[in-house]
């Protein structure tokens, strides 16, 4: 499959002060930018222009505000600054937030953040394989998953890089799945404690799994920890998090739950109905090629 | 029910209205007492009842001489048995179908619970109504069973069991045969069966794997502190100055050296120089310390020989008046246990006041200082 490089993808227009340097300016993207800008400064022939072809409205950008426009090369360095910077911040599996991008690489650049964003997208996604979600629409907060499909014996290649979480989680997911929608934090206390997993005690692989479960589980989305109204002592619960629906779905959770016990997921017909309805859900037509989805 | 009932004995009270001769009142007694007799008939033999109410359904027609408010309680009455007649037929099929209507699938409660509900419309009197009641206890106790039912699916996720089963998934069935619990296992079989779990977990989620510097992130190297300017001025300012007293002045020209590391090596020295002259006589720890003229200098005195003695350059022990002297430290000397313990590192905390040090100037008679001023 050839993709041609993020380059491509914007329109190039040549500057008459800088001859050969490649410039680009919001318009290329938004095609209405530029004439707004030529509008509310006032320039006649606003309203005649035509995106891409160097008219008057658009020199007029280029004279008046020049952090308005910039160099080909300019902007592949801000895409890369960015992308560098959505993996590092994705060591730690906390959701980027906007606010975040926007101070530390986005900076005078905010005028063209979501083209910025959509091109980093593509580059994660031919690149790295990752596809950039924006994890709930009122967040503005995104993670990165994996757009490919594990492979068999993926984690020997791999080796161990960090914590193996994985599976403390994924039986957590799986014991929410079997127990409805939610579980008490007591009874997945209870489960853990046989596999000598304790809330008080510093466990030799995980530190301390109080902290793991109910605090970083939930930073990073993969958990929601609510406390169960009208309990007194305090009890909590429990639910998936928006992390966990995105990178794995409840069929495959069942799936994993069947397999350990060596059964097929329709021995369990409430959850399974569940599981397809969810499946159902998630079917839709995708757009060609990566795309900020939420 | 989806009716409010106001009175259920109002159908009484209305006959009570209507009938008022005495006549009309024999008439209905008669009427009444048939009704009873039928009523106990139907009560005992509800299949016979049921052919026999067929016919009733098209009851005979009244004789023409009878009362018009007399034949409105006539028919009232059989609408009263009617419903009762379906009641009974209702909880008599929602019992013979009781199987189905557990079934999670049937809808037949649902079915049955509308019938009672349009029956309920028409009661008016408190028999029905009793069958009415009669057949919501057996309702819910059905809808009870069915949600049971409902919840079996559930119960099948045994988590004892999935515990077990994780167990020998990754291969591990053993360690319960070995270890009473899994947390007192080795903490390398622990990490193998968390690792080997998120080797199978991973297959399941789509993580994005994280990536880090091949060679590590570039270390920065601290940048070397730049000299505060800002003291070097303040000193050559007050060098210059006339105002400021000879001895700090000449202090001041050494303040970059270390002054409790020079006063030490100092003091040092001029024990070790009494100790050369009169190697046999250790010194008095009070004389060798004591200023007479000065408190302060004292205090400092006894400040630096601590260090002197920490770092074992000499001993304090107590003589025969059990009054502290100072001796030289010769370990290849040491012969007797009491004084190879008294090697061991102490530490002591002496107070000293203002009229102390006085007492002990009267006391030990000093008239010089030994440790004299280095400015």
């Amino acid at each position: 499959m050839s993709v041609s490089p993020p380059g491509h993808m914007l329109q190039k227009t040549r500057s008459r002060s800088h001859p050969g340097a490649q410039l680009w300016s919001p318009s290329d993207c938004c095609p209405g930018v530029s004439r707004e800008i030529a509008r509310a400064s006032g320039h006649p022939d606003a309203s005649q222009d035509t995106p891409g072809t160097p008219s008057p409205s658009f020199r007029q950008v280029q004279a008046t505000s020049a952090p308005e426009l910039w160099t080909q090369k300019q902007l592949e360095l801000k895409v890369a600054e960015l992308v560098q910077f959505l993996l590092i911040k994705d060591q730690r599996k906390i959701p980027i937030k906007q606010s975040g991008i926007m101070k530390h690489v986005v900076r005078d650049y905010k005028n063209i953040f979501p083209d910025l964003l959509k091109l980093a997208a593509e580059r994660l996604h031919y690149v790295f394989g990752y596809k950039l979600v924006e994890l709930d629409p009122k967040s503005n907060a995104y993670i990165l998953i994996n757009a490919l499909e594990p492979v068999g014996k993926d984690g020997e290649l791999r080796g161990y890089q960090r914590t193996p979480t994985t599976g403390l989680l994924m039986i957590i997911l799986g014991l929410i799945l079997m127990n409805g929608h939610s579980i008490p934090e007591n009874d997945v206390w209870c489960f853990l404690r046989r596999l000598g997993v304790y809330p008080t005690k510093k466990h030799s692989v995980f530190g301390y799994p109080k902290k793991l479960i109910t605090e970083d589980f939930v930073k990073q989305r993969y958990l929601e920890y609510r406390r169960i109204p009208h309990t007194d002592p305090v009890d909590c619960e429990l639910q998936w998090g928006p992390r966990a629906n995105l990178e794995t779905s409840k069929m495959k959770v069942l799936k994993f739950v069947a397999k350990i016990h060596n059964q097929d997921p329709k021995d369990w017909p409430t959850q399974y109905c569940e599981a397809l309805a969810d499946e159902q859900r998630r079917v839709r037509p995708e757009p060609n090629g990566p795309a900020l989805t939420s | 029910m989806s009716k409010e009932k106001c009175s259920l004995t109002g159908g009484k009270e209305k006959r009570g209205e209507l009938v008022r001769s005495l006549a009309w009142q024999h008439l209905v007694k008669q009427e009444e007492e048939e009704a009873v007799k039928k009523e106990e008939k139907e009560e005992g033999e509800d299949e016979e009842e049921e052919g026999s109410d067929s016919s009733s359904d098209d009851p005979n027609p009244e004789p023409p001489c009878m009362h018009p408010d007399l034949l409105e309680l006539v028919v009232d009455r059989e609408k009263c048995r009617k419903i009762r007649r379906q009641y009974r037929q209702l909880i008599y099929t929602v019992q013979q179908n009781r199987e189905d209507i557990v079934n999670t699938a049937s809808d037949t409660l649902s079915e049955a619970l509308e019938e009672a509900n349009v029956l309920f419309d028409g009661v008016s009197r408190t028999r029905e109504a009793a069958l009415d009641a009669q057949f919501l206890v057996l309702a819910s106790d059905l809808g009870k069973e069915k949600a049971k039912q409902l919840n079996t699916d559930m119960n099948f996720f045994n988590p004892i069991a999935f515990c077990d089963l994780l167990l020998l998934f990754v291969g591990f069935n053993w360690v319960e045969e070995e270890c009473k619990e899994f947390s007192d296992c080795d903490d390398s079989i622990v990490l193998s069966f968390w690792g080997m779990l998120h080797e199978e977990a991973t297959s399941w989620m789509l993580q994005a794997e994280t990536f880090h510097f091949i060679f590590g992130s570039f270390k920065a190297e601290r940048s070397a502190r730049k000299p505060r300017l800002g003291c070097h001025k303040r000193a050559c300012k007050m060098e210059g100055s006339g105002d400021m007293p000879t001895k700090l002045r000449r202090l001041d020209v050494h303040a970059n050296q270390e002054t409790t590391e020079k006063e030490v090596e100092r003091i040092l020295g001029l024990l070790q120089t009494y100790f050369q002259k009169y190697p046999d006589t250790p010194v008095s720890y009070f004389e060798f310390v004591i200023d007479p003229n000065s408190f302060s200098r004292t205090v400092e005195n006894i400040f630096y020989v601590s260090f002197i003695i920490r770092d074992g350059f000499a001993r304090i022990r107590l003589d025969q008046d059990r009054l502290p002297i100072l001796e030289p430290t010769n370990v290849s000397q040491v012969d007797d246990e009491s004084d190879s313990y008294s090697y061991c590192r102490k530490q002591g905390v002496i107070s000293l006041s203002l009229q102390d040090w006085k007492n002990i100037v009267s006391t030990f008679e000093i008239s010089e200082a030994m440790i004299k001023n280095s400015y």
